[in-house]
């Protein structure tokens, strides 16, 4: 058991949340996403982020649109669904819980 | 000096060194292998390829004309290496954790598969060899030997090329070995164009491999079920031809078959149309004799290299076999009751070959 495995899963436990999170915001490009996981350290290589949006939009959670980029070809550029809303409304909630049962215990 | 290559990668053209091609090559392959597996697997790889596309691009932009080993090398430190991702998808997907546990339990196993890199009719002996770690070509020879003393070896042959599954993907290719998958050795066993990821076959292919599992299926029925009494009927219907264009059923051709069969009632013969005979038999020759000449030629393209047939002949082919199939069928109904009591008495050991 070391720290820095435990605290990887933890980080990777959240990941969706957060990437659900950072679009109920706004839409982005999947570069932004990136970006910003990568800034709050959620993330050290892109690639684990790719799988994890085609996860998202097949269980139409996320959706996505073509746009046209200025540089290069055109890029996806993702939002929350409906769906994806609800969802996150739930993981929201967990969240809630869990944070009030580590203040719980830390109290006490 | 190094020689480059040119590559479309997410639709943009790149100038690339040989050795950076194969490692960026190598690394996308083991991807997709692993994403394959999963729902929505291209359009990953479509996103990786975007975003490495992106990162070379810029790389272009800053003044370098040609990709190196070393920006492949950024790239992939940057996107991932493969070993991480796989460790990724391990520990946070509950569905996921779920299959690689079943991969690691086929870790060890060792599965028996058809090989189809070194064949040389179905790739049963070299699977076969693979799977006791033997050389394909003694096992072949021994085979070849065992079919001349034991002719049930031939008919267990084409069961086991229906039965036993081809390795085609590199996965399968390890457990036909008895390697461990591991993301070194699946790379070891990728080349270029290797895998066959699904969804990519044409419609017309897809019918193809539905005949040839027709046909392969209708090949071993021959051999195990029916042969002795297709060559029978067969022989039969090549003396019924023979006599009916030598001048009528009658006398010799009746005589010749009661001589090798007496115990059957052959006058029933003369009961039916000629016309009727003639079509039965054309129709049944061709219901065998296409199948065999199929597998004979495949068989002779797989050795001599051949072409093979245009589709436009297969089809053709196929349907003028599916008209003898259907015009048997009825002929069968129509015509081959009255017999039914007669098959009774076809034992082999009816049969009086006369001493020719």
């Amino acid at each position: 058991m070391n720290a820095e495995n435990v605290k990887s899963q933890m980080r990777k436990g959240i990941l969706e949340y957060c990437i659900l999170l950072l679009l109920k915001k706004e839409s982005a490009y999947t570069s932004d996403i990136i970006q910003k996981l990568q800034e709050a350290k959620l993330i050290v290589v892109e690639g684990t982020l790719y799988p994890l949006l085609t996860r998202l939009k097949n269980s139409e959670l996320l959706g996505y649109q073509w746009i046209e980029s200025t540089q290069g070809p055109p890029r996806k550029y993702y939002k929350l669904t409906e769906k994806g809303e609800k969802f996150l409304g739930e993981l929201e909630t967990s969240w809630q819980e869990l944070n009030n049962t580590i203040n719980h215990i830390r109290n006490n | 000096m190094k020689k480059t290559l040119t590559v479309n990668l997410g639709g943009t053209v790149f100038h690339i060194d040989e050795d950076a091609y194969q490692l960026l090559d190598k690394y996308l392959s083991n991807l997709r292998i692993h994403f394959s597996k999963e729902d929505g697997g291209d359009e990953i790889m479509g996103d990786f390829e975007l975003r490495i596309s992106e990162i070379l691009s810029e790389r272009v932009r800053l003044g370098n004309e040609v990709i190196t080993i070393t920006h492949v090398e950024t790239v992939i430190e940057r996107m991932g290496k493969v070993e991480d991702l796989f460790e990724y998808n391990e520990t946070s997907y509950q569905q996921t954790t779920e299959q690689t546990t079943t991969q690691e339990k086929e870790k060890v196993s060792k599965r028996l598969f058809r090989n189809p890199d070194d064949r040389i009719l179905g790739g049963i002996c070299s699977g076969f060899a693979a799977y006791v770690g033997w050389d394909p070509t003694p096992v072949r020879l021994l085979l070849f030997i065992l079919m001349f003393f034991y002719g049930i070896m031939i008919p267990i042959y084409f069961i086991l090329w229906l039965i036993v599954p081809m390795a085609q993907t590199a996965t399968e290719k390890l457990q036909m070995r008895g390697e461990s998958v591991t993301v070194e050795s699946i790379g070891k066993t990728v080349t270029d164009n290797f895998e066959r990821v699904a969804g990519n076959q044409k419609l017309g292919d897809g019918f193809m491999q539905v005949l040839g599992v027709l046909l392969k299926v209708f090949a071993v029925l021959i051999g195990i079920i029916f042969f002795p009494a297709i060559l029978l009927v067969l022989f039969v219907l090549f003396i019924v031809m023979i006599s009916l264009f030598a001048g009528g059923l009658g006398g010799v051709g009746l005589g010749f078959l009661y001589n090798i069969m007496p115990s059957t009632n052959w006058d029933i013969l003369l009961s039916y149309p000629e016309w009727m005979l003639v079509l039965g038999s054309v129709c049944t020759i061709l219901l065998i004799g296409i199948p065999v000449l199929v597998v004979l030629y495949a068989t002779c393209s797989l050795i001599f290299k051949f072409k093979p047939l245009p589709k436009g002949v297969n089809w053709a082919i196929f349907i003028i076999w599916m008209l003898a199939l259907g015009a048997n069928i009825f002929f069968a109904v129509r015509y081959g009751i009255p017999f039914w009591g007669e098959w009774n008495k076809w034992g082999l050991n009816s049969i009086h070959l006369p001493a020719w």
